[in-house]
């Protein structure tokens, strides 16, 4: 009895002792941020993980920055201009400054885009660039970027942090020892447990209001919340357990945003394979998906159930009367039953010619909840005559294989949505790079080419609904939700504003 | 008589071999312990705590846990013994062969076990099984690589200790060909050795295999294996720690069942404690059956 | 001796060769490359082709085989694709933690293992040896990282007296931390190091109390030591001097199994842990499919243990004269 009472008195003293650490830490302006992941590279033309997207927009400085309805505002260059589809004419200031002290010149951003661009370079978000056919300064304060074709959701990805050409040049590692001009400098990199960043005083747009960030990683997302909630931590956000979210939401010490993120978790269907090819196929399997159940019990409701391809964050692009199919699976079987399928041997499995409906689901092993997912979905299937088998690898076999369309239905997801051109383009139109599931439809190619050349969000807008609205009928794609995105923080942080994507900016804004 | 009273003063053997024998009776009579099928769900009645319907509760799908864990014995101890008798086959013949020719063959073949030896175990599974692809045959071949050089390297020993014996040297010297003094005198004197490395193997593979599933190189679900329902329960270890205690606990038992039968056959085996001291290669004696192999 | 040891320190080379060689057989078979990893959503078959081409990925294989070699003779692991950095610091850089961890347990399961063993022995029969050996049974059988997750929820959920997950500040500049008068964060990496390393040391502890059990109840009963306790020797004088010297012999090569394969890194521990150490590193590498580094592991997972277990065997002739070594 007595050691029970002392363990608890120790836990008492150790919760006491956490608590005035972290009111200690944030007295001297440092706020630590929980992450899942240690960055692997801080270069911003290589970066590939969530944690170093988050990093990098907060050392480097790009031609703009998406603020948090993710509509793009000056950064580095103060204003710009479109005088027509193919040509925009960056206007940049002349005081940003470097962590090292040298001057960001038009050079430093002609050096990024076009290393960026370099195959050689193995830069991952490349292909968002591709369309860009020349960049080139324009006198000492203008930067004019000419398109191959009319691309309009070029803008949204100039937020590409500049890196200094000298330093890149001479050979510095800028993976490891970033140099940028933004408001915060890398003060130290614990690999593996810490990041820390310290305020840039030189920063133009003042200096910023915190003295430092430190980014520390905690793999497991219920350990980062319970961090959090011993004061271990003055901030927290997505990827957090289901559980935490209900559990930390209810706590009136803290304050929370809770809103729907830009990333999305998707059905893949493979339309070059032959059973596949039918839409009607592809309506019915999506039929048999329990979205309510998947999304209310497995993701607990953190996350939200989507009703097409269009996207609600963004406000702009996105209608509730364009809609995907919805769970039926007496409406999916009777549709079987129509093309044929029928369980003509009482085997409780559905046959055509002799030959019994197999598909195999799969999806990849690191992420616990898709295989749920995937289980669940497989359940429901082998419940309503199709014989379901689940296929869970790790991402690289798994994205291999479906890269390679050799996949029949996966479950997946797709992040940083910033436009809908970035869900659709690349892999529903026919000639897009990442078509995996090889869909073609003459009808939505011209959508989306028009979507990319209008010049008025209305314009682009209806271009991506009639598009979703077809989508939605043939089904190469069934989004299942719409990733929820949670951030949770001390209420001292004042003047915080969440992110859909995460980004820590307003924390940089000046007392 | 005496081997009765042997028995029953062996008390590692008589309660390992009850909970292997009641193990293997829910293996294989499982589909009539239960009232529900491995794969019903009902998902409002998840992570359900035991009650007069499910009595062991249920999983983070609503299936109830008892049956889960009883095919999964049966999943599970399949993998076990099936890697394990071939891992046994093909290291008793590598050792006998090593042990009895000796020279050049053995130097080679040794080394390639050494090789193997170098790999972290559970690195090496994970590998071929990203190899082989999932599921529960190439979960099996995995850990029949990991498992054969215990074997090769107690056979050899015990061949080479074996081969000195007068009575050995004796049958060559009459003219026995290598093959019969293999086979009439050898082989039967080191199959103790075998008997009590492949039971205490079995409790390792058990792991083995459930750690593969955790880590996501297992067998494919919804197969109930005792893997992935620890792995699930992980998930849910905070708000219903019962998931994980209960599959953890049902392999603790069975590998406690093996590891103290193999004890026991050691006792009635092996008194001279060939698998005991051998080169430290037991696997409930070194750090490959546990700290290294599986953690 | 000497020429004992060089000849063993030459074999590694070949050794080496054998195993740089099936891990590059193995890699090359495995489904799925770095590109695709490396570039994610984006991976468009053009960039994936460049990406290939870049990393050298379309060479043919003897080429790419001979390449590696080349480095290797000169003791270039490579770089890290992921990690822009050389395979030997990423790995150094974890090397510490995996170490840390390895040592503590090895130091918990001797001092746990030989006390318990020795003590069983000495009172075979009693309570404390049945109490000692339902201990080592269930230790043995009791899955390593299920034991880890039962000590987090106990430790880490329940009473939340123990950080659940990550690593404090290495011990080495814990402990100079400690010494210059900074006790906390000496007390931070210990704490964060309680858990692993009970979980892996306990295990250890429950295997080697076994060994050590049997091994004294055979020196109990040898000869000399009937003759030493005949001729009045305390039963302490003849347990610590004679009978444990001589049953530690089996001790040590099983503690230096233990040794190596937990410098291979805890895989599963670690992951549970959090532990930033080189057996998460080798699954993350693996499951980015980052073949340099992989290789790179590898070949000093296999390193260390062949260099364990010549310490080993060296050390069987330190502790006892009559084992020559050939």
């Amino acid at each position: 009895m007595r050691r029970i009472a002392l363990t608890v008195a120790a836990g008492a003293f150790l919760a006491v002792a956490a608590t005035t650490a972290a009111s200690a830490q944030l007295a001297q302006g440092i706020v630590r941020v929980g992450t899942d992941v240690d960055a692997q590279t801080l270069d911003p033309r290589l970066m590939r993980d969530t944690t170093a997207y988050r990093v990098v927009n907060l050392l480097f400085s790009g031609l703009i920055q998406l603020d948090e309805t993710l509509t793009p505002k000056p950064d580095l260059a103060t204003s710009w201009e479109n005088p027509d589809p193919r040509t925009w004419v960056f206007t940049i200031r002349t005081d940003a400054k470097f962590h090292d002290g040298s001057p960001v010149t038009a050079e430093d951003i002609v050096y990024t885009y076009e290393t960026t661009l370099d195959p050689k370079l193995n830069a991952r978000f490349r292909s968002l660039y591709t369309p860009i056919d020349k960049i080139e300064a324009v006198g000492a304060n203008q930067i004019r970027m000419t398109l191959k074709e009319p691309y309009a959701p070029l803008l949204s990805y100039l937020d590409l942090g500049i890196v200094p050409k000298k330093l890149a040049e001479g050979g510095a590692d800028l993976s490891n020892a970033p140099v940028g001009s933004g408001p915060f400098r890398l003060a130290r990199w614990q690999k593996g447990s810490r990041i820390s960043l310290a305020a840039n005083p030189d920063h133009f747009g003042g200096r910023p209001g915190v003295n430092g960030i430190d980014f520390v990683v905690v793999p497991d997302n219920t350990a980062r919340a319970q961090a959090f909630e011993a004061g271990d931590l003055e901030l927290i956000q997505s990827p957090l357990s289901p559980r935490d979210i209900k559990r930390l939401e209810g706590n009136s010490r803290f304050a929370k945003s809770i809103s729907t993120g830009i990333a999305v978790t998707y059905v893949n269907f493979n339309t070059a394979n032959p059973l596949l090819a039918d839409p009607r196929m592809r309506r019915a399997l999506a039929m048999m998906v329990d979205q309510a159940t998947i999304v209310g019990q497995i993701y607990e409701g953190t996350d939200k159930p989507a009703t097409s391809l269009l996207l609600s964050a963004s406000v702009w692009s996105y209608s509730a009367d364009v809609k995907q199919p919805a769970f039926d699976p007496k409406a999916a079987v009777a549709l079987l039953n129509e093309m044929g399928w029928r369980d003509t041997n009482r085997d409780g499995v559905l046959d055509k010619d002799g030959r019994k409906l197999s598909i195999v689901l799969s999806t990849h092993a690191e992420d616990p909840n898709r295989i749920q997912t995937v289980e669940y979905m497989q359940n429901v299937m082998k419940q309503n005559g199709i014989d379901a088998t689940i296929r869970v690898t790790d991402w690289p076999a798994f994205s291999g294989g479906v890269q390679q369309g050799q996949h029949e239905v996966a479950l997946l997801g797709w992040t940083l949505l910033v436009d809908p051109d970035r869900l659709m383009y690349a892999q529903l139109h026919s000639k897009g790079g990442l078509n995996w599931g090889k869909y073609a439809n003459a009808e939505v190619d011209r959508l989306l080419d028009a979507g990319r050349a209008a010049q008025t969000l209305p314009a682009r807008a209806a271009a991506y609904r009639d598009a979703a609205r077809i989508l939605g009928q043939e089904v190469p794609y069934y989004v299942l939700s719409e990733q929820g995105y949670q951030v949770f923080h001390v209420p001292a942080l004042q003047g915080f504003r969440a992110d859909p994507r995460g980004m820590l900016r307003s924390l940089a804004a000046a007392k | 008589m005496t081997a009765l009273r042997r028995l029953g003063s062996n008390l590692p053997l008589l309660v390992g071999g009850l909970i292997v024998v009641a193990i293997l009776f829910i293996a294989i009579f499982h589909p009539w312990l239960s009232p529900y099928g491995p794969e019903q769900m009902d998902m409002r009645n998840r992570l359900a705590l035991p009650s007069a319907a499910h009595w062991l509760g249920t999983d983070n799908f609503g299936r109830d846990l008892w049956t889960r864990l009883a095919h999964g014995a049966a999943i599970s101890l399949s993998i076990a013994l099936g890697s394990v008798a071939v891992a046994a086959a093909i290291g008793t013949l590598i050792g006998l062969v090593c042990g009895y020719h000796g020279g050049w063959l053995d130097l080679i073949l040794m080394r390639i076990v050494d090789l193997f030896l170098g790999f972290p175990a559970l690195i090496l599974a994970m590998a071929l099984v990203a190899v082989l692809g999932p599921g529960a045959v190439n979960v099996a071949i995995a850990l029949v690589a990991v498992f054969w050089t215990e074997f090769a390297r107690v056979v050899r020993a015990a061949v080479m200790a074996e081969r000195q014996r007068d009575y050995v040297r004796s049958a060559l010297a009459l003219g026995a060909s290598d093959a019969r003094v293999i086979l009439v005198h050898i082989l039967p004197n080191t199959l103790g050795p075998i008997v009590v490395l492949a039971t205490l193997a079995i409790g390792t593979a058990i792991v083995a295999e459930s750690g593969l599933s955790f880590l996501g190189f297992g067998v494919q679900p919804p197969a109930p294996t005792w893997g992935w329902t620890l792995a699930y329960g992980m998930r849910f270890l905070r708000s219903d720690p019962w998931l994980c205690t209960v599959a953890g606990l049902a392999i603790m038992i069975t590998v406690l069942g093996f590891n103290l039968l193999g004890d026991g056959l050691r006792d009635l085996l092996d008194p001279r404690g060939m698998t005991r001291r051998g080169e430290g290669a037991t696997p409930a004696a070194g750090p490959d059956s546990s700290s290294g192999r599986a953690s | 001796m000497l020429s004992y040891l060089v000849r063993r320190l030459l074999l590694l080379i070949p050794f080496s060769l054998g195993v740089a060689f099936v891990v590059f057989a193995l890699l090359h078979v495995i489904p799925g490359d770095p590109a695709i990893v490396l570039l994610g959503e984006e991976a468009t078959a053009e960039a994936l082709a460049q990406v290939r081409t870049n990393l050298g990925l379309d060479q043919p294989l003897p080429v790419r085989f001979g390449l590696y070699l080349l480095d290797l003779v000169r003791l270039d692991l490579g770089r890290s694709i992921f990690r822009n950095e050389a395979v030997s610091t990423v790995i150094a850089e974890r090397f510490a933690a995996t170490a840390e961890v390895a040592l503590l347990a090895t130091l918990l399961s001797v001092v746990v293992g030989v006390t318990l063993g020795v003590v069983a022995a000495v009172r075979r029969g009693s309570i404390v040896d049945v109490g000692c050996m339902l201990f080592a049974q269930l230790g043995v059988s009791m899955p390593v990282f299920w034991l880890g997750i039962l000590l987090m929820y106990l430790f880490a959920v329940r009473l939340a007296v123990l950080p659940s997950i990550g690593r404090g500040e290495p011990l080495v500049d814990a402990l100079l931390a400690a010494a210059m008068g900074n006790p906390g964060v000496l007390r931070t990496s210990l704490a964060h190091l309680a858990m692993p390393v009970v979980a892996l040391g306990l295990n250890g502890a429950a295997i080697l109390s076994r060994l050590v059990r049997s091994s004294m109840l055979e020196t109990l009963s040898a000869d000399y030591v009937r003759t030493a306790r005949a001729k009045g020797l305390p039963i302490r004088r003849v347990v610590m001097g004679h009978a444990l010297r001589n049953a530690l012999l089996p001790v040590i090569s099983v503690v230096g199994l233990q040794f190596g394969a937990l410098l291979g890194g805890a895989v599963l521990t670690e992951g549970i842990f959090g532990w930033p150490g080189l057996g998460q590193l080798a699954v993350g590498a693996i499951s980015q499919r980052d073949i340099p580094l992989v290789q790179g592991l590898v070949l000093v997972f296999a390193l260390m243990f062949a260099l364990v277990n010549l310490a080993v065997d060296v050390l069987y002739v330190v502790v006892d004269p009559r084992v020559r070594l050939r």
